[in-house]
């Protein structure tokens, strides 16, 4: 696939001929420079913006060929996210921020699961705080127990640790990898760190648009 | 000329902002606003001393008991001005065995100077006119049924023998609300030939100016130094001075309302300044990288902002004038006919203007004043930008200017403040109701629903900003509310204490050995309601043996007042529409004599119970101990007094009658018979007189209601300005759901929940604001003692306008809902 954009001097392309195939429960990473198109990337699989060319499916389904309003619904369903910026909504607790995807859906036992997301990344007892309670650490795990609350097929991460410390960075990290063993999920995640991106099984570099192998 | 240069490149990029298209818009209605109420209301008082004058016949008149001398005519011609000389006095014409008492006006050829004379020939033509020649008479109407005459035909009055010219339709002085006798005009020459003007008469003499303003203001103070005696000037202010103390109050309210919109659209101002100066922080701090002076980046922001906001400006004055120019073309048939053409005053407008531009200075500089404070290193490190948290000085700009503009508005500081404090109170009032219901809904009703939690935790993310939305819709609303709801309320009360059958006649002067007859010949006409009461005039000469006339009262001088005639009356049960408010109803045959008074008095001489009060009435001396104190519903229009005796006493004192009945309107051709049979009384007709106060209270009642909706639409701008302020947060939530999976439609039912919660909350506070007020009013000013507030009609309102405030946010936010869930990525 490939994606291009009109710029003031004409026509600019962001990605070219771009194949990639993410198999199930498979760990993949995409590094690059910065404005390799590596964003552009994510939001194309992750069904955020359609390609201007070729075709991207998602769980067999063609993204391409579906409306933003039932992409959304295929998000809600498969698809989990972590952002370099946590983004958790302030106003929010943090188990009504981990709550989010449950109660777009409208699941059943939301509450309980979101308590258990919570446990499970070390922060049963702060479920109560807000996010300007919590260190940056501690709101990307909120971010990452809402990425995994409602079982996601497969989990797209951004820059995850870019904004957090040495030692936080770590600890995201494991955590990352160990639930998603735990949940069997599928993880794509984008970094300018080659060591994070080294704990995944490929990892990918995007350079002058195009998709390169870069380590097995 | 750097600045004004940069400023104008800045504008032509940024003029298409919302906050400062807000930030205009605010602007523009607090000028239409302001402006379109003050023109009308100087207009309006242009137009009723206008027609002051035409109901004096002049410009200025001076009256007295006896001509006045030569000296005064020829003054008044020295500067220029036109003068007439006329004579009202009460005479008897006699034609075909029958006799009238008419009230008659003896002119001179100049007379009317202001206003029209308009009488109908004996062809059938109606023309203006002045006042006949010597040898004939004008007569109106009812002079001509009572007599039994027509045009051409002949009358005698003070011994003349006239030639009745034409019927009088319309004349100086006659406004139509009064009518005491039948009218006629004659010629002066003739009144002063028949000798109805000699020694004894009971004539008044008059004399009119008429000119430019000036001359007859110079005038004015030539003659108020040069009076005799006897004379006193009448004024266009004195002979409109209730109609003016009327429309001056409902003006008073009115530009309060106004005010009030402009206060409203000031915090709109504020939010959208505070907006343009968080987007302008990082190109402020960037310049003074570069090396920019505070002073030049400062001087660019204000000429940036100058721009737009005096074209603003201009623009709501000349929409303001159109408005204006609107209303009075709505409202000018309360006024007489020359009045309506009442010059278009252009000083309300551009005052409105200035007013505006001063509400706009002190909401937008504190905020755009910081960013004077931004540091170089902030283009580095944003946390630089970030002042501590405290007391900031700007921040008493805009109460010094909201208490600046009130004060000019009431002409009292000290009533501004009472206003600004109870406009503080009420805000905290609505801001506690709303914190309540955000503490209740988000502890409570969010269990319900996923889209009702996410609309509640959106007015809770932003406390403050949704406090003071709240607070600003529904301290509009409320002002609406009480107008459109409650006021009609109170006036249907009103109406329904004014039965069908309300007394639409008083009689005047009746003796009495007539009251039997008068009763039963009244009776046969079909008139209903009949009630009189004795009256005896006299005087009141001192207050426990202290001569009134030299004894100030609250430092006030009323010996005016004092000097006055005071109608006495008396009643051996306390009379309808009247209400002991302090000490006991008259004892049965008192040893000395007992007076009940309305609380006007107690105010205006400083009383208490147990005062004694010497009135004189005739050559009789009369000591009354004060026993009670009324409170009188003068809105009914019963016969009433200020002043009662216990009846022992009062029917010792000479005395005629007053009663009141009512005829069916149309009905009154019947009462020109009654008339002729019994001459020596006075009928008066208040018929045009309820009509006329019904028709201003319900005139008065639609204009407010178009001032407060400016009100209502300041707080919708509010609620634009507070969309716009938060409407980077609102997309980036938008994007965060979006990718989380959320469906537009989940996103649009959140919104439809915030902004409808956000409705119901200031609208349920309105509602509740609006009928405590209504209540108090009722109570208190208007004195009605069953009131309850329309609840059906005030949920009606209240839930309309909740819909329209959830309708406006859902426009507001249609853009956010639509961002692209890919920009998270890019944040």
């Amino acid at each position: 696939m490939g994606k291009h954009v009109a710029g003031p001097t004409g026509r600019l392309d962001i990605l070219d001929d771009v194949s990639l195939e993410v198999n199930v429960g498979e760990t993949v990473a995409i590094t690059g420079a910065s404005g390799s198109g590596k964003t552009t990337l994510l939001g194309l699989l992750a069904g955020l913006d359609l390609p201007s060319r070729g075709s991207v499916r998602l769980d067999g389904h063609a993204l391409e060929a579906l409306d933003e309003e039932a992409r959304a619904r295929l998000r809600l369903r498969l698809v989990g996210f972590v952002f370099q910026s946590f983004h958790l909504l302030p106003a929010l607790t943090a188990e009504e921020n981990v709550l989010l995807p449950l109660e777009l859906d409208g699941a059943p036992d939301a509450l309980a699961r979101v308590r258990a997301a919570l446990a499970s990344v070390g922060l049963r007892e702060r479920g109560a705080h807000y996010p300007y309670q919590l260190s940056g650490g501690e709101q990307q795990r909120v971010a990452i127990a809402r990425a995994f609350v409602h079982d996601p097929r497969i989990l797209f991460a951004d820059e995850p640790t870019g904004n957090l410390d040495h030692t936080s960075r770590d600890g995201i990290a494991d955590l990352l990898f160990s639930l998603n063993r735990e949940h069997h999920t599928t993880l794509v995640l984008v970094t300018h760190d080659p060591a994070l991106a080294a704990r995944c099984a490929r990892v990918h570099e995007l350079v002058d648009g195009r998709l390169r192998v870069h380590a097995a | 000329m750097i600045i004004p240069r940069l400023a104008l490149r800045t504008l032509r990029r940024e003029w298409r902002l919302p906050e400062l298209r807000t930030l205009m818009a605010a602007l523009l209605l607090a000028v239409v606003a302001l402006g379109a109420v003050g023109t009308l209301a100087a207009r309006v008082q242009n137009a009723v001393l206008m027609s002051a004058a035409e109901l004096i016949g002049g410009d200025l008149g001076i009256d007295a008991s006896t001509p006045l001398p030569p000296a005064f005519v020829d003054h008044a011609k020295a500067l220029g001005l036109h003068t007439s000389t006329l004579a009202e006095f009460p005479s008897v014409a006699f034609a075909h065995d029958r006799s009238q008492l008419l009230s008659v006006i003896a002119g001179d050829g100049a007379w009317p100077l202001r206003g029209k004379l308009v009488v109908t020939a004996a062809n059938g033509s109606s023309h203006n006119a002045r006042a006949p020649a010597a040898g004939s008479i004008d007569l109106d109407h009812r002079a001509l049924v009572a007599l039994g005459l027509t045009p051409g035909d002949r009358v005698q009055v003070g011994g003349m023998d006239l030639v009745v010219a034409a019927q009088i339709e319309q004349q100086p002085g006659g406004s139509g609300l009064v009518s005491l006798a039948p009218h006629a005009v004659m010629a002066l020459s003739d009144a002063r030939a028949s000798g109805l003007l000699g020694v004894g008469s009971r004539a008044r003499h008059r004399l009119l100016v008429a000119g430019g303003v000036t001359d007859v203001a110079a005038y004015r103070s030539w003659a108020k130094a040069h009076l005799p005696g006897d004379a006193r000037l009448v004024t266009p202010e004195d002979v409109q001075q209730r109609l003016a103390i009327a429309f001056d109050r409902a003006g008073a309210f009115l530009q309060l309302a106004a005010l009030l919109a402009a206060l409203l659209a000031g915090i709109a101002v504020a939010l959208s300044a505070q907006r343009y100066a968080r987007r302008k922080t990082d190109e402020i701090a960037l310049l003074r990288a570069l090396g920019a002076s505070s002073r030049f980046t400062f001087g660019s922001l204000a000429w940036t902002l100058a721009l737009p906001s005096l074209l603003a400006a201009f623009a709501g004055v000349a929409i303001a004038l159109g408005l204006a120019a609107l209303a009075f073309a709505y409202a000018h048939n309360l006024l007489p006919p020359s009045a309506q053409r009442a010059p278009m005053p252009f000083g309300p407008a551009f005052a409105a203007a200035g007013m505006g531009l001063a509400v706009l200075v002190g909401f937008a500089l504190p905020p755009l004043a910081r960013l004077k404070a931004i540091p170089p290193i902030a283009v580095f490190r944003r946390s630089a930008m970030r002042t501590s948290r405290r007391f900031d000085a700007w921040y008493l700009l805009p109460v010094l200017v909201a208490l600046g503009l009130i004060a000019l508005a009431t002409g009292s500081w000290k009533i501004a403040g009472v206003l600004a404090a109870s406009l503080a109170g009420a805000a905290a009032f609505t801001a506690l109701l709303t914190f309540t219901s955000l503490w209740c809904i988000r502890r409570y009703a969010a269990r319900l629903s996923p889209a009702l939690r996410l609309g509640a935790s959106a007015l809770a993310r932003r406390r403050g900003l949704s406090l003071l939305q709240a607070c600003a819709i529904s301290l509009g609303l409320t002002a609406l509310l009480l107008l459109a709801v409650v006021a009609p309320a109170l006036l249907d009360n009103w109406r329904r204490d004014l039965p069908p059958d309300t007394p639409n006649w008083f009689v005047v002067n009746l003796q009495t050995p007539q009251r039997a007859d008068v009763r039963g010949a009244l009776a046969k006409l079909d008139a209903t309601r009949f009630n009189d009461m004795p009256v005896a005039v006299g005087k009141l000469v001192s207050i426990n043996g202290v001569d009134v006339e030299s004894t100030p009262f609250r430092g006030r001088d009323v010996s005016q007042e004092a000097s006055q005639q005071v109608r006495l009356s008396w009643s051996g049960a306390l009379p309808p529409a009247n209400r002991v408010v302090e000490g006991r109803w008259f004892a049965q045959d008192p040893a000395q004599a007992e007076v009940s008074l309305d609380v006007a008095w107690i105010h205006r001489f400083d009383l208490k119970l147990g005062d004694t009060l010497e009135f004189l009435v005739g050559d009789r001396h009369l000591d009354a101990r004060l026993t009670s104190v009324r409170e009188v519903d003068w809105s009914r229009f019963d016969v009433n007094f200020f002043v009662l005796l216990d009846p022992a006493h009062g029917q010792t004192l000479p005395h005629t009658w007053i009663a009141s009945f009512h005829l069916p309107s149309g009905d009154a051709h019947a009462l020109a018979a009654f008339s002729r049979d019994y001459p020596n009384l006075s009928l008066i007709d208040v018929d045009d007189l309820l009509d006329r106060a019904r028709q201003i209270v319900g005139q008065v009642t639609t204009a407010a209601r178009w001032v407060l909706a400016f009100s209502l639409l300041a707080g919708a701008l509010v609620l634009a300005a507070a969309l716009t302020m938060s409407a980077a947060e609102r997309r980036h939530e938008a994007a965060l759901l979006r990718t989380l999976g959320a469906r537009r439609a989940q996103l649009r039912m959140a919104a439809l929940c915030e902004f409808g919660l956000l409705g119901a909350i200031s609208g349920a506070t309105a509602l509740l604001a609006a009928a405590i007020g209504g209540t108090w009013l009722a109570h208190s000013v208007f004195r009605m003692q069953a009131f309850a507030p329309p609840w059906p009609q005030l949920a009606i309102a209240a839930i309309v306008a909740a819909a329209v405030v959830a309708a406006l946010g859902l426009v507001g936010t249609r853009g956010v809902l639509r961002t692209p869930p890919l920009q998270l990525l890019r944040r």
